[in-house]
């Protein structure tokens, strides 16, 4: 029986031993701000690098390749930025555990980047109590931009969701008269704000919605949801999914047998690798001719083949990231979010702190983002921390994207 | 002989809650919020100990569980403005009456059939709570940061004389629970009843002849295991501060039963070897590497080396050194 004790007191030994050494691992810094030192940065990203949602993993590891290239060029105002990118599986309770250790622990300047609407969802409330900025949140949500009052430390950067489905909706009023509707959503805020901008679009036109039909997130597929949908007897498909219910929904109509007259895809899942898939080898003649909405330039696009800004893109991917796929467009968001931090990090000045690098975020009118369309601007102001509301429609043809029709506005504030 | 039998465990668990009282004093408080969430894995293994390790009814399910304590939690607190530490023992109720009942139809489902069916509960679990919205949140989920029925968030507080942060706060409430929850079970296990568990674990038929009740034990160790993964829940939404159907992924019900087999079946103190498992092996597989997909990789690993390595669990291991040295 000693032996048990023995073996009890093991077990809290190695316990003990953990927590320590991983302690010692942590000690902080002091200065004025944390994270801050004369030649250093430190950022801090929750990101999926594990689990169902890793695809999403692109848009941190675009932004930590850039940070890396703008190190190697002298960094800003002469300080180097550190991404410290924590995995939470997508799963909003470990993005909590994994941001009070890039507060607490690692002792981060801001959190930059974080992937997911329940996700930041999750620790907004917390980041504003200890005044840590929460940078370009990675979500289309309204929240993340429109309650500045309440969450002054947040700020999104993609066009919200609602204002994309307004674009998509309106898109339709104006060129398809009279068109049904049959759309299929994520049933979940994402879903939901597509759906309502969707509404908003088609409002006082002729377009209607003959069938809504939600899906779950953690459904294993869309099937049933599609066939319903196709039996509303509309002719316009439109789909406001993540990328594997966007590729399901697809591959089902045409097995359906279905023939929309036109198809509407959300940028989430309108990325050329997943129209690809969707489209069977270009057989499935409901992918064709789609029609999505597009702020980043897309890596696969020749239109872009000789564009300065994209043959950067693909120096700084294989110089910093050589095994990823440089033909994933989540890797230009991640640039596109970098390159837009390390500007206001710049205008911050030397002199770099917090509130003054959140003043700068909060009234900001950059235009020139080289990841971004030409002509598209991030601008901000007082009520509106959305920092891209343009964007331009494109189609999907023979296996690419083009983009076609000038740029809309549509102010989510 | 006999003395010494009950009082060896009495020595353990006094010398675990004297290094669990000092702990804080020696790491980081994020550090013993890290630990405030072993002890909440501690409570939900606990608790799926007592039905798969002792009953030998396998559940894939736990994750469920948990969901509908933290729910409890985060609903009473949100919109009944119940102070957070009552709203414990009351998801601790409301699991268990839900555990049993669950255990009724459980009753003719045995082995794998059992599994399905809890694991179809934990898979069900999130579309179910997202239906509710005007209760739940739906997938926005309840948030309980800044709420004034915590009892502690950024202010401090004054517990016993001693001024608490979040937490260090966080930290006790969460072990005191564990530990009270360890000692029930331990009293509950050793005798009479722990003795009919285990018969209807080694032979149902066995059990059944010897005058032990099937259904009353099986729906009992049911409910009892629901119970102690709805005050885990509990702990999560209060550690946490946040709930959606997110946050209790099916991911969630197997890392449980991941713990419980780490840190040993029928074993109660093999299972802090198991929460501690639980907890750090996603952050430690970060720091091996962070490449695509790498932590999967490297988790799934360790977890076939270590059920080559130790079969029967750290409390396997355990029993095995025992042997080796008392030949």
């Amino acid at each position: 029986m000693t032996r048990r004790i023995a073996f009890a007191l093991t077990a809290l030994v190695l316990t003990l031993a953990t927590g320590v050494t991983a302690a010692l691992a942590g000690t902080g810094r002091s200065s004025a701000d944390p994270g801050v030192t004369p030649t250093s940065i430190l950022l801090g990203t929750t990101s999926p690098l594990s689990g169902a949602a890793s695809a999403y993993a692109s848009v941190a590891r675009g932004a930590d390749a850039y940070f890396k290239y703008v190190n190697a060029r002298g960094g800003v105002n002469g300080r180097k930025i550190v991404d410290t990118i924590v995995d939470d599986q997508y799963n909003p309770q470990l993005t909590v555990q994994a941001t009070r250790q890039l507060v607490e622990q690692d002792k981060v300047f801001a959190v930059f980047n974080g992937l997911g609407t329940e996700q930041n969802l999750a620790v907004r409330d917390y980041l504003n109590a200890n005044k840590v900025p929460q940078l370009f949140a990675a979500s289309g949500a309204t929240a993340f931009g429109s309650e500045t009052a309440k969450y002054p430390y947040t700020i999104g950067l993609q066009p919200s969701y609602q204002a994309e489905g307004w674009v998509l909706g309106k898109y339709l009023a104006r060129t398809q008269g009279a068109a049904k509707v049959a759309v299929l959503f994520q049933n979940d805020d994402y879903g939901k704000d597509l759906l309502n901008g969707f509404k908003k679009g088609i409002e006082r036109s002729r377009v209607r919605v003959a069938a809504a039909q939600p899906y779950e997130a953690t459904a294993p597929d869309v099937q049933s949801q599609v066939a319903k949908l196709r039996s509303s007897g509309a002719n316009v498909f439109a789909v406001f999914a993540t990328p594997k219910a966007a590729i399901q929904a697809y591959v089902y109509a045409n097995k359906l047998g279905w023939k929309p007259k036109l198809s509407l895809t959300n940028a989430v899942s309108s990325a050329s690798n997943i129209m690809q898939l969707a489209s069977e080898g270009g057989t499935n003649k409901v992918v064709e001719g789609s029609v999505s909405i597009v702020f980043l330039k897309d890596p696969t696009d020749p239109k872009w083949k000789k564009d300065a800004a994209m043959k950067l893109y693909r120096s700084i991917m294989k110089r910093y990231a050589p095994s990823a796929n440089a033909n994933d467009v989540y890797h230009v968001y991640g640039m596109a979010a970098a390159w837009t931090a390390v500007e206001a990090i710049r205008k911050a000045g030397k002199n770099l702190t917090r509130d003054g690098l959140v003043k700068v975020v909060a009234a900001m009118n950059l235009s020139g983002n080289p990841f971004l369309l030409p002509g598209i601007g991030l601008k901000t102001g007082p009520g509106d921390h959305f920092p891209i509301e343009q964007m331009l429609l494109q189609r999907w043809h023979k296996g690419t994207w083009k983009s076609f029709g000038g740029i809309w506005g549509y102010r989510t504030a | 002989m006999r003395r010494s039998r009950a009082l060896a465990p009495i020595a353990a668990f006094l010398g675990l809650a004297v290094v669990v009282a000092v702990l804080p004093s020696f790491v980081s408080g994020f550090r013993a919020q890290q630990f405030a969430y072993v002890a909440i894995y501690l409570t939900a293994l606990i608790g799926l100990n007592i039905l798969t390790g002792y009953t030998g009814q396998i559940s894939l399910g736990h994750g469920a569980f948990m969901a509908i304590g933290g729910y409890t939690t985060a609903i009473l607190m949100v919109d009944h403005g119940v102070k957070d530490i009552w709203t414990i023992p009351v998801a601790a109720v409301v699991t268990g009456v839900v555990g049993f009942l669950f255990g009724i139809p459980a009753l003719r489902l045995s082995g794998l059939y059992l599994a399905l069916a809890t694991f179809a509960v934990a898979v069900s679990m999130p579309a179910v709570i997202k239906r509710f919205e005007g209760f739940t949140g739906g997938g926005g989920g309840l948030n309980l940061f800044g709420l004034p029925e915590l009892t502690a968030s950024l202010e401090p507080v004054t517990v016993l004389g001693r001024e608490l942060t979040f937490n260090d706060w966080l930290y006790y409430l969460c072990w005191t629970v564990a530990l009270v929850g360890y000692v029930i079970a331990w009293l509950m296990l050793r005798g009479r009843t722990g003795r009919a568990l285990r018969a209807v674990r080694d032979s149902e038929t066995a059990a059944q002849s010897s005058g032990v009740s099937l259904p009353a034990y099986k729906t009992l160790a049911f409910g009892v295991s629901a119970a102690y993964a709805g005050v885990a829940g509990s702990l999560f939404a209060i550690a946490t501060t946040f709930v959606n159907p997110d946050t209790f992924p099916i991911a969630l019900s197997i890392l449980l039963l991941v713990g419980v087999v780490v840190g040993g079946l029928g074993s109660l103190v093999g299972l802090i070897a198991g929460a501690v498992f639980i907890q750090f092996l996603p952050i430690w597989s970060q720091q091996v590497s962070k490449s695509p997909g790498a932590p999967a990789v490297v988790s799934g690993v360790v977890l076939i080396a270590l059920m080559f390595v130790l079969p029967m669990g750290v409390a396997g291991l355990a029993a095995r050194l025992r042997t080796l040295t008392k030949r």
